[in-house]
């Protein structure tokens, strides 16, 4: 008997509902996608258009950037976005160095205790950061790093994620390949730079980009250890629109595209290996 | 005891190896244990201590528990905390599951991974500017969703500023931020299970929904029991987003856990009291992620 096409094997009804749930994936979107919509479109209105009774979607002039330049006036945002983007390199950074480092150890030796070390990591994703957070601060007041970089990324430099993946990732690597380079007379540290770095790299990209992101992001940690304005991160920058007894949303949505655009960016040009880390994250529960 | 002598003072080839294994992992266990471990314990430590501003500290008991404990303020930011939780936690599982089934059934790759990044899109998003971004959409007066909803002939709401209507506002945002991190999640585990499991089904001619509960769901168990504890806990930590609106109000109604911990540590400098609730939150989540795992986790079979 001769096999029938798949494609042709549709009936009306599965054609409707696959209709049907092409529309409502669509709609979800859409709804979705809303709101960052609605943000774009105030901030390119004037405040007198954002009070208008009855409500109008569309702004007077698409291209009216005021906003703007308003928001790089009245707050040092452009500094802000500076300290954020410090703080989330050198967490992402860090994070890279040390994870990979950890990695490798927990994936290509056995050294007393190994396990237990690696289980005791894993249970700090238990831990919730709140738990900790009045003893940190104390150690870095104590150390005099309030109100500086060193203050703000000192807790975020590496992440339990991070080592899990990269474990995951050398666990991959063929051990003949690590006896091949020692046979060669490589040291174990050279076998990391010239073996274990170079074949994972989908695994740092994934780490750097991930890790700046939450970095990025973070609001509850800086706000504690962060006073002085200069020294504020964007995600507390925005709050400074917020401090008035009327807000004026024009500015503050103006202010909220330029700290989600940077790292919006980010996230869509390079989103395979976001989705890849979350996967990662995802499937070992 | 020997394998460490031997780890300190290698006698060969393979001691110097792993060696240097351990020596590649020291950071990382310096970093979480002087970053978390101790700190932990500190917690623990500081919540059975009275600390004056100055740093002298007087050892209490318990009298600190017994004050947290038995304080109302306290009891109705668990109580708002747990509302939000049962708001959010099961609106957001069930919406991403429904979400990442819709989404596998999109035949066209193109078009799959366009919606998929739109439903992806808020968790880039830091939870400030989300918040901040809803709020004005739940504006009485200005916002879009009470003119939306003047347009079906519904009288416009309060919203961030209604003692009942604050919390589900809150777990909206939450909700849309995490959908798509859950799809994601979700997506990739459907992609996983097997064709021949549908069409056998299809052979024996089962349902849609047989389909669904018979095939799909116990497939995903290990996902959805993950991601359930994943909201949970990051729920249950929820601080950003009304830290950034209503800062606990209008009159408590939004007081979270986290936010009171916030402000007793931070605002009032009561590190003692703050600290009780520390050890609060960890021990809450501790238990709940345990239970969740002994309860529900089934043998998975493939």
């Amino acid at each position: 008997m001769p096999a029938r096409p798949a494609r042709l094997s549709l009936s009306l009804r599965q054609v409707q509902v696959r209709l049907l749930i092409t529309l409502a994936v669509a709609c979800g979107a859409i709804a979705i996608f809303f709101p960052f919509f609605w943000m774009a479109v105030t901030s390119l209105k004037t405040a007198p258009e954002i009070q208008r009774v009855p409500l109008q979607i569309s702004p007077d002039h698409w291209l009216n950037l005021a906003n703007y330049y308003e928001v790089f006036k009245r707050e040092p945002f452009l500094r802000y976005l500076l300290n954020s983007a410090i703080v989330a390199s050198v967490a992402a950074f860090s994070s890279v160095v040390v994870s990979s480092l950890a990695g490798f150890g927990f994936a290509k030796y056995r050294f007393p205790g190994r396990d237990v070390f690696f289980l005791g990591i894993v249970g700090i994703l238990m831990v919730p950061f709140q738990s900790v957070v009045v003893p940190l601060y104390v150690w870095i007041n104590d150390l005099g790093l309030l109100d500086t970089y060193a203050g703000i990324v000192a807790p975020d430099l590496v992440s339990v994620f991070g080592v899990f993946l990269m474990r995951q990732a050398i666990e991959m690597i063929p051990n003949d390949y690590i006896d091949a380079a020692r046979i060669d007379g490589a040291s174990e540290f050279r076998i990391f730079f010239l073996v274990i770095l170079p074949s994972v790299k989908p695994a740092i990209a994934t780490l750097l980009i991930i890790k700046f992101m939450w970095s990025w992001n973070e609001f509850f940690w800086p706000m504690v250890v962060i006073s002085s304005p200069q020294m504020k991160v964007v995600t507390m920058g925005l709050m400074s629109f917020t401090n008035m007894y009327f807000i004026e949303y024009n500015l503050l949505t103006a202010a909220a595209v330029i700290s989600i655009l940077p790292i919006l960016v980010i996230f869509i040009t390079l989103q395979r290996w976001v989705v890849q880390a979350v996967v990662m994250s995802g499937l070992k529960g | 005891m020997r394998q460490w002598f031997r780890l300190a003072f290698p006698r060969t080839f393979r001691d110097r190896q792993n060696r240097a294994g351990f020596l590649f992992v020291l950071p990382a266990l310096v970093f979480f244990g002087s970053v978390f471990l101790l700190p932990l314990a500190q917690s623990v430590m500081y919540s059975f201590y009275k600390i004056a501003p100055g740093g002298a500290k007087e050892f209490v008991g318990l009298r600190l528990y017994e004050k947290v404990l038995t304080d109302s303020t306290f009891w109705t930011a668990v109580k708002n905390t747990v509302q939000l939780l049962l708001f959010s936690v099961p609106a957001t599982v069930i919406l991403a599951l429904a979400v990442a089934l819709g989404l596998n059934r999109i035949i066209n790759l193109t078009w799959r991974n366009v919606w998929a990044a739109m439903y992806f899109l808020p968790f880039a998003t830091s939870l400030v500017a989300a918040a901040l971004v809803w709020q004005w959409i739940y504006d009485p007066v200005y916002g879009f969703l009470n003119y939306a909803l003047s347009l079906v002939g519904i009288p416009p709401q309060k919203w961030l500023q209604s003692l009942s209507q604050v919390l589900p506002a809150i777990a909206a945002v939450s909700v849309w931020v995490r959908i798509g991190f859950d799809t994601m999640i979700f997506l990739a585990a459907l992609q996983s299970i097997p064709q021949e499991y549908y069409e056998a089904a299809n052979m024996d001619g089962a349902s849609a929904f047989q389909r669904l509960r018979y095939i799909t769901l116990p497939l995903l168990n290990a996902q959805i029991i993950m991601v359930c504890i994943l909201e949970l806990i990051f729920n249950f930590k929820v601080f950003d987003q009304v830290y950034a609106t209503t800062q606990g109000g209008p009159a408590g109604a939004s007081l979270t856990v986290i936010m009171l911990l916030y402000d007793t540590a931070f605002k009032y400098f009561r590190f003692g009291d703050a600290s009780v609730m520390a050890v609060f939150v960890f021990v809450t989540l501790m238990i709940v992620t345990l239970l969740q795992w002994r309860l529900f986790r089934k043998p998975v079979e493939y």
